[in-house]
């Protein structure tokens, strides 16, 4: 194990499926000489080379295009998006190429293609470059859905991604980047997708988050300890395929959910959840299913008003004090 | 807007009251007039009524808990309506200023939550999913299960810390003799009617307890409030007064044959009315046997109240005929049947036992030929009757049978001496002998 920022993390991982596969490639916009404008390609040009680190230009329906062309192609490409809120404009190609191409070529074509970028809250960068949209990705079948938490799901989650002969949406945040975290040096460290990891274990209510909202629920948890509440924190860790047995299991123990993310509330990935949850365990429920999301508001600029749009700390324990009727 | 209820003073010489039962529960609606609690004072229990109608929102003194007078003892108002402001000035001084009430902050809005938070409490019948499967584990119906979720909800909690009630069917004595043994009912198997526990069975209970039971120890009664008082003032009594007491036999053949004619004219007497009216009469002659001792000095009553002891199943009362020196006989028999009714139903008001100036205590019914009563205070007597009996009795140089009763008067001697007191008594007896002279 060693201490790395999650970026870091990923920047890493990359590397080393790049060494183990020549298929592997990335490409996108600022990648090359600047390493991304997170840094999650720094200096792999110098490694790799600018074949297979390969800038773009600012053309996120071409690049996820030529990714898609490529992965059919036989190669493993990596698309960076700068930011996710860029996937819509590429909409066309990730949600009717990328997603549909394996399925009406009757599986004799394969897409294994990751498109990763970061997403969310924490710089005030406003209404377009500040969205959670996961949620999108997951309605549409044929594509993945992975969101790591910390840089070790980072690690295993991307080296999954990129062996997978599927086109995966990863979606790192923003916030995280910076983060040191405990990361597993194995090159054969893997996450599986499909398996939540409960984050912290209890027995009074289940707290469901991803991304950001993993480390607001433990912050949550811990002081909701104090108030003589133990709540179990799940981090699905992929939201295609959900891992939805874990999150059942835990709520027939606790009676009671709580999802936290950052993505807005109305019709977000929690509504998906807290439904599967009241359809398979309904009488196990001790009270209604509470969602937590953005306010149905773009995402202000302003970083206060960013702050005020998104559940703090303080609505999860709310919530969670709510549904244990405290 | 919401109200205190404070404890009542119920009487002049009440200072605190014990709550002995609340009729309705948290969250529940009482209507104006309908029975809110009941209480104990050191003289009686006795059912209030809620002075103002609403949803009983606190108690904030639960049974049991003795409260001085005028303090807040529950609030009622308008379902869901705010008592923060209540609460916390019943924390912080427990006692309600009037003026305080008018002012209480409005509701704060509610911090914003995306979902509803229901209000706590109320009375409705349902249950979480949750809840319902496990009443079905355990065989409850969920219905009988009190809900502490918003509504009254049931939640799991809730199932899992109730034990049903074993409701044990038994007749009402059987009740009242295992609440008066401590007899836990669901521990006594009944022999009654589809098994009904009966009084026999609970008393059989008692015994197999007592004799050849593994531990035979010691139980502790706790004071009931009359208990109390009882206690307090008979100490007080010995403490303070110097009693003295005198004796004296009384022919009772004339009352005998006055209570005989009384009867046959269908007018119902006792010889305990016949001797509560000769008691009266004796007093307005004997001016200082209705008296108080005071710091200030000795302070006679131009009026008679006679007090009567009433034995009731926990204790002793001591009603009171006012004026009873201005009552015919059967004035006096009619007071006194319904006094002691009243005693004994527990219906007695402040009213009916306040301000006694003399007292009777007659044990004649149980067989007692003889006894010494402890002065009721502030009172300077109490006259103790014994039984009516028929004995020997020297006559000239005969010896005849005559119905005899034993009167023994105890009094405050700092108030009054021997010889007077021999006199008083004296002329108790003459009335007694003669009832012709109280006409």
């Amino acid at each position: 194990m060693s201490v790395k920022t999650y970026a870091t993390a990923i920047r890493d991982t990359i590397a080393e499926e790049m060494r183990r596969d020549e298929r592997v490639f990335v490409m996108g916009e600022d990648i090359e000489t600047l390493g991304g404008v997170f840094g999650c390609t720094r200096d792999l040009y110098k490694e790799f080379g600018t074949e297979r680190v390969r800038n773009t230009p600012i053309s996120e329906a071409g690049i996820v295009g030529a990714g898609v062309g490529a992965a059919c192609a036989g190669m493993r490409p990596i698309v960076e998006l700068m930011y996710m809120d860029f996937t819509l404009v590429a909409a066309d190609q990730i949600l009717n190429q990328a997603a549909k191409t394996r399925y009406v070529f009757g599986g004799k074509a394969r897409i294994p293609l990751v498109i990763r970028g970061q997403q969310g809250i924490g710089r005030g960068n406003a209404a377009t470059h500040s969205q959670s949209l996961e949620t999108f990705f997951m309605h549409v079948p044929g594509l993945k859905v992975a969101c790591p938490s910390t840089a070790a799901d980072a690690v295993g989650l991307l080296r999954t991604a990129i062996r997978d002969d599927n086109p995966v949406m990863f979606f790192e945040h923003k916030a995280l980047y910076p983060v040191k975290f405990e990361t597993p040096d194995d090159p054969e460290y893997l996450v599986p997708f499909g398996k939540a990891d409960v984050k912290r274990a209890g027995g009074d209510v289940t707290i469901v988050a991803s991304l950001l909202y993993v480390g607001r629920a433990l912050e949550a948890a811990d002081e909701l300890a104090k108030q003589g509440i133990e709540a179990e924190v799940i981090d699905p860790r992929t939201l295609v395929p959900l891992d939805m047995d874990t999150i059942v299991e835990s709520v027939k123990k606790t009676g009671r959910l709580v999802v936290a993310h950052e993505a807005h509330r109305t019709a977000g990935w929690g509504a998906e959840v807290a439904a599967q949850v009241t359809e398979s365990a309904f009488r196990y429920l001790d009270a209604a299913p509470v969602r937590l999301g953005a306010k149905a508001c773009p995402l202000p600029f302003n970083l206060a008003l960013e702050t005020a749009v998104v559940p703090s700390v303080k609505e999860i324990i709310d919530a969670a004090k709510a549904v244990c009727y405290r | 807007m919401a109200e205190w209820i404070n404890m009542p003073k119920q009487g002049l010489q009440m200072t605190e009251g014990t709550i002995t039962q609340w009729f309705a529960k948290e969250g529940g609606v009482v209507a104006e007039g309908q029975d809110l609690f009941e209480m104990e004072t050191d003289k009686l229990t006795i059912s209030i009524p809620a002075a103002c109608g609403g949803t009983l929102l606190k108690i904030l003194r639960p049974a049991g808990d003795t409260v001085p007078i005028t303090k807040p003892i529950a609030i009622i108002g308008a379902a869901e309506e705010d008592i923060g402001a209540m609460l916390a000035k019943f924390k912080a001084d427990g006692s309600p200023a009037a003026e305080a009430e008018a002012d209480a902050p409005s509701k704060e809005p509610a911090a914003h939550t995306a979902y509803a938070v229901p209000p706590q409490g109320g009375v409705s019948r349902f249950a979480t999913p949750r809840a319902k499967m496990a009443a079905e584990q355990r065989k409850i119906p969920y219905g009988e299960v009190p809900g502490s979720g918003p509504e009254g909800l049931v939640i799991e909690r809730d199932v899992l810390g109730y034990t049903p009630a074993a409701v044990a069917r038994a007749t009402p004595l059987a009740r009242k003799v295992a609440a008066l043994e401590q007899v836990e009912l669901q521990t006594v198997s009944g022999t009654g009617s589809h098994g009904k526990i009966t009084a026999a069975d609970v008393r059989a209970a008692v015994l197999r307890r007592l004799p050849g039971a593994a531990v035979r120890g010691e139980r502790l009664v706790p004071f009931t409030g009359m208990r109390k008082v009882v206690a307090s003032r008979m100490k007080e009594s010995l403490l303070e007064m110097a009693q003295a007491n005198h004796r004296i036999t009384v022919d009772m053949t004339e009352a005998v044959r006055l209570r005989e004619t009384l009867k046959k004219a269908d007018i119902k007497v006792s010889y305990n009315d016949i001797v509560l009216r000769c008691v009266a009469a004796a007093l307005t002659e004997h001016p200082m046997m209705n008296a108080s001792w005071t710091g200030e000095g000795i302070l006679q009553k131009e009026y008679v109240n006679l007090g009567m002891a009433v034995a009731v199943s926990d204790g002793l009362l001591v009603p009171v005929i006012k004026d009873a020196d201005l009552l015919t006989l059967q004035d006096i028999a009619l007071c006194s049947a319904e006094l002691a009714a009243k005693a004994k139903d527990n219906r007695l008001t402040p009213e009916d036992y306040n301000g006694g100036t003399f007292t009777v205590s007659n044990l004649g019914m149980y067989e007692i030929d003889s006894f010494t009563a402890i002065v009721n205070p502030p009172e300077a007597g109490i006259l103790a009757v014994g039984k009516l009996g028929r004995q020997p009795v020297v006559i000239g140089d005969e010896i005849v049978i005559r119905p005899l009763m034993q009167l023994c008067l105890t009094y405050d001697h700092r108030i009054v001496d021997g010889a007077p007191t021999a006199r008083f008594l004296r002329r108790i007896k003459e009335l007694l002998e003669n009832p012709a002279l109280l006409l």
